[in-house]
């Protein structure tokens, strides 16, 4: 435990001691009361935004795939011989990939109803799943066409690959971004991956925009779905229009907007633990963001080292309408440093968290600086709210004395499971450990927040306890 | 890893479906074919520019003419895959337009080079205004079918 922030009224070590908004972060949030006016304040102001739950947003792209394979049936009168079948396959397998990088960049779009719905975390899966699968169609398509036409036009595969190339108008291009998503694709693999930096795979990756606009055009002036249904064409490019409006708007348009209209700045930083850091922001009329404990925002710091990152932060405390405060790992000393009246754009807010609870007891799961969104969610959940908080040592536990004050102020229960494995005499999150921890977990609401291998092991010991999956919550971010 | 196999095999399950589908289709629908087969590939058919109709033999003695322009019909060019034939439209002494009467759509293979090859012949043919044309790479038979045909309209007369 870090004894600097043992007096949760002092002010944060890092910012100028002199700085009114300063001060006024750390009598804000310092004390046992949360940013908003009361417990679940957020949630009962909040109106209950559309979200549209995953099973529909999967059978929308369903539908979807679905209407491409259509285009081909409507567009092909017969199927013959060897190269019929291998030009079929592959022009399904075009239609395919042309219909899924649309959906792969609107997974990324960051539309509300989705993210709430599906989580942002899901989402992301989706999109690494989907992008695997695409790389694989588009692959398909093109040696599919090559063998297929040289088939048909008997010639041998070296041949037909000139020829499409050369002859067949808009397919370099699309060649062009063939390869442009195979070198996405190898930089995306696990092991190459894990060799780069964050945002140098994340710029890389943006070269795949590039491509789809590459291998637009050889859809219609190839495509035979296409050449002489303009309905067709009329329908393909109002998808690409929507989505990339989409992503022009979410990902640009409101960010700089809420920007300008915030006006986000850094209030204070103060160190909760070794290399453990809360970020406190000050914003005009935050309320309008409708912000709710356990969500989170990606926060981009404008200044000369940080401008080019941009990563998903949790709110570590309830929002109040001047106030975020937001609680991460600074391992390289980054963000101990940023100065009060830094500026920045605040993305957001995102996360399914919080909406998805039941009515029932809760239980909060934490693991390291994984608490923080659950802080806020425990100063703030009304009804009984059990919180188990694991760390592997005293320095990794943060808002301790945060913590104690707010289960002392509602009468909940806060566990501390600190130390290594040989520190208990059995896994603490085993099914047998947390069912004698917890009694009448197997009735409870479980939001589960930390370190992948924590969250994995713990989803799997609150399977074998019995607590339905619907019942588990949990948002793991493995960039 | 099974999540990759399920996904490979529920692709080509799919793909293999579809495709069997299409490729049983009973022989009658052979006839409906010939609908999108005019005009398929013409993208100025009917235009005054001069583009160019593939048609069936039965648009052979249908076409309609403006004042001052003449049909020139080519002799059948026989090839490995059927017979070309092609018809010239001719206004003063110029090309305009040139009409496909025959052509191979045995196959589908048959159809699709063709939808591929005669807009690049035609157009060809209409730049150069002669039958001194280059063939079109991936088909070589058809192409050799047309200039032979196309050479004989213009030895008909142009």
């Amino acid at each position: 435990m870090a004894t600097k922030s043992r007096s949760p009224d002092a002010a944060p070590e890092s910012g100028p001691p002199a700085a009114g908004a300063t001060a006024r972060a750390a009598a804000e949030t310092g004390n046992n009361r949360d940013m908003s006016a009361g417990p679940a304040a957020a949630v009962i102001r909040g109106r209950r935004a559309m979200a549209i739950p995953p099973r529909v947003v999967l059978g929308l792209i369903a539908a979807g795939a679905a209407a491409a394979v259509y285009l081909w049936w409507a567009s092909t009168p017969d199927v013959n011989g060897l190269g019929g079948w291998l030009t079929g396959a592959g022009q399904i397998c075009g239609l395919e990939c042309g219909y899924s990088v649309v959906v792969l960049v609107a997974l990324m779009a960051r539309i509300p109803p989705v993210e709430r719905g599906a989580g942002a975390d899901r989402l992301a899966r989706w999109h690494a799943m989907g992008g695997r699968y695409v790389i694989s169609l588009v692959s398909a398509h093109a040696l599919l066409i090559i063998w297929g036409y040289a088939v048909e036009a008997r010639q041998n595969v070296v041949a037909e690959t000139g020829t499409l190339l050369t002859g067949y108008p808009d397919v370099l291009m699309a060649t062009v971004a063939w390869f442009l998503l195979l070198a996405t694709a190898f930089v995306s693999a696990r092991k190459v991956r894990s060799k780069l930096r964050y945002e140098t795979w994340y710029y890389l990756h943006l070269y795949t925009y590039l491509a789809i606009a590459l291998a637009f055009s050889h859809q219609f002036a190839d495509g035979s779905a296409f050449t002489t249904d303009l309905a067709a064409r009329f329908w393909w490019s109002a998808l690409y229009a929507v989505v990339g409006a989409a992503v022009l708007w979410y990902r640009v348009v409101i960010p700089a907007r809420d920007y300008v209209r915030h006006d986000f700045r850094v209030a204070g930083v103060r160190e909760e633990a070794p290399r453990t850091v809360s970020i406190y922001v000050r914003g005009r009329r935050l309320r309008e963001l409708e912000a709710e404990p356990g969500q989170f925002f990606r926060w981009r710091f404008l200044t000369r080292g940080l401008w080019w990152q941009s990563h998903p932060y949790s709110l570590s405390a309830a929002p109040s309408d001047d106030l975020l405060r937001i609680t991460l790992r600074d391992a390289e000393g980054k963000f101990a440093a940023l100065k009060p009246g830094t500026r920045l754009i605040a993305a957001g807010p995102f996360g399914a968290f919080m909406s998805a609870g039941s009515g029932h007891p809760v239980l909060l799961l934490a693991g390291g600086v994984g608490v923080a969104p659950l802080r806020a969610m425990f100063a703030t959940l009304p009804g009984p709210v059990t919180l188990v908080y694991r760390a592997s040592s005293d320095d990794d536990v943060v808002f301790r004395p945060e913590l104690d004050s707010i289960a002392a102020a509602k009468g909940a229960t806060v566990h501390y499971l600190v130390g290594g494995r040989d520190a208990f005499p059995a896994d603490p999150l085993s099914a047998p450990a947390l069912r004698e921890l917890v009694p009448g977990v197997e009735q409870m609401d479980v939001y589960l927040c930390g370190p992948p291998g924590m969250t994995a092991a713990a989803a799997a010991a609150l399977h074998d306890i019995g607590v339905p999956r619907r019942r588990v919550h949990f948002e793991s971010f493995e960039f | 890893m099974r999540r990759v196999i399920l996904a490979v095999t529920a692709t080509v399950a799919g793909l293999v479906a579809l495709l069997a589908f299409k490729s049983h289709s009973p022989e009658g629908s052979v006839d409906s074919q010939s609908a999108p087969l005019s005009g398929v590939g013409t993208g100025t058919a009917g235009s005054d520019t001069g583009g160019a109709n593939v048609q069936g033999e039965a648009g052979a003695n249908s076409v309609k003419l403006a004042p001052g322009e003449r049909a020139v019909t080519g002799n059948v060019a026989n090839t490995n895959y059927g017979p070309v034939q092609i018809q010239l439209i001719v206004k003063a002494g110029k090309i305009v337009k040139v009409n496909v009467l025959e052509q191979p759509t045995s196959t589908e293979e048959d159809v699709q080079i063709g939808q591929y090859a005669f807009p690049k012949l035609i157009a060809e043919t209409l730049s150069s205004q002669s039958a001194r044309i280059d063939t079109v790479s991936g088909a070589s038979y058809t192409s050799g079918g047309y200039i032979k045909s196309l050479q004989s309209a213009i030895d008909n007369g142009v």
